[in-house]
C-alpha cells in the first residue's frame, strides 16, 4: 500500500453541536466552516478545494453554503457516502492535497436526519424489501447472532451504551448529554428498538455540522501549533464472501472493516498496538463489539471481556467512541465522520478537557456506510 | 393475486407449495446470487436466470419494535419478525418473519411463504414474501 505522495497535516476543526432542536442545516453548516477556518487561522480564500457531505439538502446545496464563505471560484463537489459521508469528503480533501491538486482542502459535512425522507425502494412505499429491512433490523440481525456464536449477553451491549453515554457527558457538541451517571439498567429499560437493542442503544438521530481543513506540511508550519498528521486514508467497497446479502439494509460483510483497517495500518506502518483512541460506527453496540475485533485491537471472541475489564473507556487501555460516538454524541448524517476526525484532533492536540486520553499520540477513525463502504483514517500526532 | 415486485419472487407454480425467489446462477463460479445480477460480481462472467429455495435455516433474527429509531413506533399493532435465511445453494436472504419472537430460533428450519399487503387500484389481491418456522 503507497504513502500518500505528499504528507498531509489537519491544520483546523470545527462543529456545531449535533442535536434535535431543529437549526437550519444551512445555519449549522455555516457556523462548523466558520469555526474550523477559525481554529486554523486561515480565510477562506486559502482553501483550495471544498468537499460537502451530506445525504439531504437537496440538488447544489454544498456550492449555496459555500457562497457565504466567500466568492472565491475554488471547485466544489457534493460527496454522499451514506453513513460514511463525511469520512470520504474528509478522505477527497486528504487525496486533493496529497495528489497535489491544491495545498489547502476543507471538508465540511452537514444534516438532519429529521428533515430527510426513509430508506425505501422507489414507487412501492412500505412493499419493498428495503422498506422493511431497516438498518435498525439489520444491527439486532448482527446482535442475535453474536449472542449465538459467543455467548454475548444484553447487558454488554447495554455496558457499552452506557459507556458511550458516559463519555458524552463530557462533550459540549454530543447531542445526548445527561446530568447523571448512564447506568446499564437505565439503558436497559428504555423502549426496546429491535431484539435486543433498546432506544439508548440506538444511535441519536438528530441534526448537525463538523469541518475539518487539511494543508500541506509547509502550510501546516507556516500556521504552526501541534501538528496533526494523517498518516493513513483508506477508502474500500464490499467484496464477496459467503453469506452475501444484496438486498435490504446492508454495511457490507465484517471482512470489509478488516481489510480497509489492515490497508490502512499498512499505510501508517503501524499496528493495532500502537493506538491511543478509536472512533467507530457505533450507530448500535453490537457494531463496537465486533470492531474491537475486526481492528485487531483483541483476538476473535475476545471483545466481550474488554467490555467486562473497561478497556475501552476512557482511562482504559484504549478507550473508544471518547465523544459519546453516533451512541450519544449523534449521528446527523452527512457531518458524523467529520465528528470523529473534530474529536480525534482535539485528543492528539490535548484539548479535549474533561474527556481527555492522557497521552493521547495516535487515533484512528473508522466508519461505515450503507450500500456498502468502510472508510479508516489514522491521525498521529508529530 | 399479484407479487408485490416480480423482479425479486414469483407466486407457486401448478404443484408447488411455495413461492420461489427470482436469483442467478453462474456456471462459470458455480456461485448464486439473489436479487439477479446483471453478471457474476466475483468473475464478470454471464449468469442465467434461476428460481431459488424455497426452504432454508435461519440464520439470525430480530423482532422490530420501533422501525425508525424512536421516530416511528408500531405501537400497539405490535411491530414484525425479520431474519435471515441461508438457502442450500449459498444465498442468504433478509425478509420479515411470520409470528412471533417465541416462533423461531436461529437454525429452524424456514419455508418461503407468502403474506397479503393490500389491493392494487384494480382490486387485484397484492402479495410480498416472508419466511415462517416449519414444524
Amino acid at each position: 500500500m503507497s504513502l500518500l505522495a505528499r504528507d498531509v497535516y489537519v491544520v483546523g476543526v470545527g462543529m456545531h453541536p449535533f442535536n434535535n432542536d431543529g437549526v437550519p442545516v444551512y445555519d449549522m453548516a455555516y457556523d462548523a466552516g466558520i469555526a474550523a477556518l477559525d481554529d486554523s487561522g486561515l480565510d477562506f480564500p486559502e482553501i483550495g478545494a471544498l468537499y460537502n457531505g451530506y445525504l439531504g439538502g437537496g440538488i447544489g446545496m454544498g456550492v449555496r453554503v459555500a457562497k457565504e464563505f466567500g466568492l472565491t471560484g475554488i471547485p466544489v463537489t457534493h460527496v454522499e457516502n451514506a453513513s460514511a459521508t463525511g469520512s470520504c469528503a474528509f478522505g477527497e480533501a486528504v487525496h486533493a492535497v496529497a495528489g497535489g491538486r491544491v495545498d489547502v482542502a476543507m471538508a465540511l459535512g452537514f444534516d438532519d436526519l429529521n428533515r430527510m425522507g426513509g430508506i425505501g425502494r422507489s414507487g412501492k412505499p412500505g412493499l419493498g424489501a428495503e422498506d422493511v429491512m431497516l438498518p435498525a433490523a439489520f444491527f439486532a440481525m448482527w446482535a442475535t447472532r453474536r449472542m449465538h456464536e459467543c455467548g454475548t449477553t444484553v447487558e454488554t451491549y447495554a455496558q457499552i451504551a452506557a459507556k458511550n453515554w458516559n463519555h458524552a457527558r463530557e462533550n459540549p457538541f454530543a447531542q445526548r448529554r445527561v446530568d447523571h451517571e448512564m447506568t446499564v439498567d437505565e439503558i436497559l429499560g428504555s423502549t426496546m428498538i429491535a431484539y435486543p437493542h433498546t432506544s439508548k442503544m440506538a444511535c441519536a438521530a438528530g441534526g448537525g455540522a463538523a469541518a475539518a481543513i487539511v494543508a500541506t506540511e509547509e502550510v501546516a508550519r507556516r500556521i504552526g501549533g501541534p501538528a496533526i498528521k494523517v498518516v493513513a486514508s483508506q477508502q474500500q467497497s464490499e467484496t464477496y464472501t459467503d453469506g452475501h446479502v444484496f438486498l435490504g439494509a446492508v454495511i457490507g460483510p465484517a471482512q470489509m472493516t478488516r481489510d480497509t483497517s489492515a490497508a490502512a495500518y499498512e499505510q501508517a506502518g503501524l499496528g493495532p498496538g500502537d493506538l491511543d483512541l478509536v472512533q467507530v460506527h457505533d450507530a448500535f453496540p453490537v457494531e463496537e463489539l465486533v470492531y474491537y475485533e475486526l481492528l485487531g485491537i483483541c483476538g476473535e471472541g475476545e471483545a466481550d471481556k474488554l467490555v467486562a475489564t473497561g478497556e475501552t473507556s476512557i482511562g482504559g487501555r484504549i478507550p473508544f467512541s471518547t465523544d459519546g460516538g453516533l451512541t450519544a454524541r449523534g449521528h446527523p448524517g452527512g457531518p458524523t465522520g467529520l465528528a470523529q476526525i473534530h474529536e480525534t484532533v482535539l485528543q492528539l492536540r490535548g484539548t479535549a478537557r474533561l474527556r481527555q486520553v492522557d497521552g493521547a499520540r495516535t487515533g484512528l477513525c473508522h466508519m461505515a456506510g450503507a450500500g456498502s463502504v468502510c472508510v479508516v483514517h489514522i491521525l498521529q500526532r508529530s | 393475486m399479484i407479487p408485490t415486485d416480480d423482479e425479486l419472487f414469483r407466486l407457486p407454480d401448478d404443484g408447488e407449495q411455495r413461492p420461489r425467489l427470482r436469483g442467478s446462477f453462474a456456471p462459470e463460479s458455480g456461485l448464486y446470487f439473489w436479487p439477479r445480477r446483471k453478471r457474476c460480481p466475483v468473475t464478470r462472467s454471464a449468469v442465467r436466470d434461476v428460481d431459488l429455495g424455497p426452504v432454508g435455516v435461519l440464520h439470525s433474527w430480530t423482532f422490530l419494535h420501533v422501525p425508525r429509531m424512536g421516530k416511528v413506533s408500531f405501537g400497539d399493532s405490535g411491530g414484525y419478525g425479520v431474519g435471515q435465511v441461508d438457502l442450500p445453494e449459498g444465498v442468504r436472504i433478509q425478509a420479515p418473519l411470520m409470528g412471533t419472537e417465541a416462533d423461531w430460533s436461529i437454525g429452524d428450519e424456514m419455508g418461503l411463504t407468502l403474506f397479503p399487503v393490500g389491493a392494487d387500484d384494480e382490486g387485484n389481491e397484492l402479495v410480498t414474501f416472508r419466511f415462517e418456522a416449519i414444524r
